[in-house]
């Protein structure tokens, strides 16, 4: 896994909210088939690096480098590197004027220029995949939040894009609900997709990363296998954090 | 930490002037619209067909008064409702030069009455550039509801989520897409009840440009009361005539704004 080719690649990144030191020189690669998963503490950072992934946040130095391409470089136009990046939100975002397939086809069709059917071919495959096929004319206001939550990864998949990003996508969830979605997630990991994803699961991520990421104020302070991280830990911090949340 | 299982909705607008929109909902302001405008009517009804002389005259006299103010009116309306969505975007746009001229109109117009600025086209400019006084009465209506509306436009784009433009944004999609497949959407049903009002004050407020010598509904009322001296008779069913006007107006407006919150 870890010859392969790097698709995300942070190098001494680091971010200020005033006095406040948000991400403190972060440097992480991230390899193509990969799955991280990012956890720490609430205001480590996670939300922050995983937004710059996408030039969502302005950092104040460093570099992150996407499939070869320099993202803060001011002649990179972001709009083409976000077409490759999907991102899932904790709030879903998906968009309550439009329908399900409509939210889905929205961005293949104006970003990516696929006539309406092509659109909605890849948008049908994908609905039948997350589990929703039978919602796709719904508004997404008569749908769950596992449901919605369903439909905005769907929607970021359609763009068929190179990494997925997740922000804590079940956090908003009743637990009910949570299930589906980690399903869908790890279906999408099983089949290869390089996937970062920030979560309090720590079922997930013991079950399905590669490699978990351990953040505390700003900085990546210890990082390795889930067995390595959740088991054989000696920093002091990720321990008191695993004492915390186990 | 979890957060309500639906999607975030977007806040309500609540900007209010001019008159009230009659909504299903509200069966207080239901009743009363109805009281109000079949009580109009039937005073209308009644006086030119009991005194005819000289409600009959009056009524007759009236008509391309009317017409005069819808003209004004109507294209007032379309006209504000473009400098109010160019200023209203200018007012959330990160150019800081776009949005200083943006804020900049949008202050200098509020500060000053209708009246004033009407004068001040006008008169004032007219010392540089003679356009006719209809001209001049719907540019300086559009300018100064323009304004208004800025606001209201501003206040229902900032009513939708951040996350809305962070989706969109995360999809690819540049600023001006998400603002016209995304936002602007969602913001119309937000905006349209105080737009709906602004309507129905502006309509109103037309009645202003008849002292620019604009032969409006209130002008032609003047005329004919100046000549004939039924001021009392004259102007009552001058203000019967905006009654109905501005009633039916504020009903379209309810209307619109339940087929729109309906389709859904
Ligand atoms: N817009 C902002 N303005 C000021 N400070 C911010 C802003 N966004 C984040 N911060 C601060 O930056 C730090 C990192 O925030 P971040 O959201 O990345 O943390 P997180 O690890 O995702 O936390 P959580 O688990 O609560 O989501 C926190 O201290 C937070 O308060
Ligand atoms: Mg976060």
């Amino acid at each position: 896994m870890m010859n392969s080719k790097s698709l995300v690649h942070i190098e001494n990144v680091s971010k200020f909210y005033g006095d406040l030191k948000a991400l403190d020189n972060v440097s992480l690669d991230i390899h193509e088939g990969e799955t991280v998963v990012i956890i720490g503490p609430s205001g480590s950072g996670k939300s922050t690096l995983l937004r710059s992934i996408n030039k969502l946040e302005t950092i104040d130095a460093g570099k992150v480098i996407i499939d070869g391409v320099d993202i803060y470089d001011e002649a990179t136009d972001i709009n083409k590197v976000r077409e490759e990046v999907g991102m899932v939100f904790q709030s879903f975002n998906v968009f309550p004027h439009k329908t399900v397939m409509e939210n889905l086809n929205l961005a293949q069709t104006v970003v990516r220029k696929r006539t309406a059917e092509e659109a909605t071919g890849i948008s049908k495959k994908l609905l039948e995949k997350v589990g929703i096929f039978e919602k796709a004319d719904e508004y997404p206001g008569k749908l769950s939040g596992g449901q919605q939550q369903r439909v905005a990864i769907a929607r970021a998949l359609a763009m068929t894009p190179k990494i997925m990003l997740f922000d804590e996508p079940t956090s908003a969830l009743d637990p009910e609900m949570i299930g589906e979605v980690l399903d869908v997630m790890t279906k999408l990991a099983k089949e290869g997709m390089t996937m970062v994803v920030v979560t309090h699961e720590m079922g997930f991520a013991r079950e399905v990363a590669d490699r978990i990421i351990f953040m505390d104020h700003g900085a990546v302070v210890e990082q390795g296998t889930p067995d390595e991280f959740f088991d054989h830990t000696e920093n002091d911090r990720a321990k008191l954090f695993l004492s915390q949340i186990l | 930490m979890p957060m309500s299982g639906s999607a975030e909705k977007p806040k309500k607008v609540e900007i209010s002037e001019g008159g009230a929109i009659p909504k299903k909902d509200d069966v207080g302001l239901f009743t009363a619209w109805r009281v109000a405008f079949v009580g109009a009517i039937s005073i209308i009804i009644a006086l030119v067909y009991f005194k005819p002389e000289p409600y009959f005259d009056i009524i007759k006299f009236l008509p391309d008064g009317i017409y005069v103010t819808f003209k004004v009116t109507i294209a007032s309306i379309l006209l504000s409702l473009v400098f109010g969505l160019i200023a209203g975007l200018g007012r959330i746009s990160q150019n800081m030069f776009i949005n200083g001229i943006a804020s900049l109109y949008v202050e200098i117009i509020r500060g000053i009455p209708l009246l004033v600025q009407l004068f001040y086209i006008y008169f004032a400019l007219g010392k540089f550039v003679k356009l006719p006084a209809e001209v001049c009465a719907i540019i300086a209506m559009s300018i100064c509801y323009g304004a208004y509306m800025a606001e209201i436009f501003r206040a229902g784009i900032d009513a939708i989520p951040k996350g809305q433009t962070e989706a969109a944004r995360s999809l690819g999609m540049t600023s001006s897409q998400t603002t016209k497949h995304v936002i602007l959407p969602q913001a119309v049903k937000t905006i349209l009840p105080p737009v709906g009002n602004e309507f129905i004050a502006l309509l109103k407020d037309s009645s202003l440009v008849s002292i620019l010598a604009v032969s409006d509904l209130l002008r032609r009322g003047r005329e004919y009361a100046s000549e004939s001296f039924d001021y009392f008779e004259t102007y009552t069913m001058v203000a019967l005539i905006y009654l109905v006007i501005t009633l039916i107006l504020s009903k379209l407006v309810g209307i619109m704004e339940d087929k729109i919150s309906d389709d859904e």
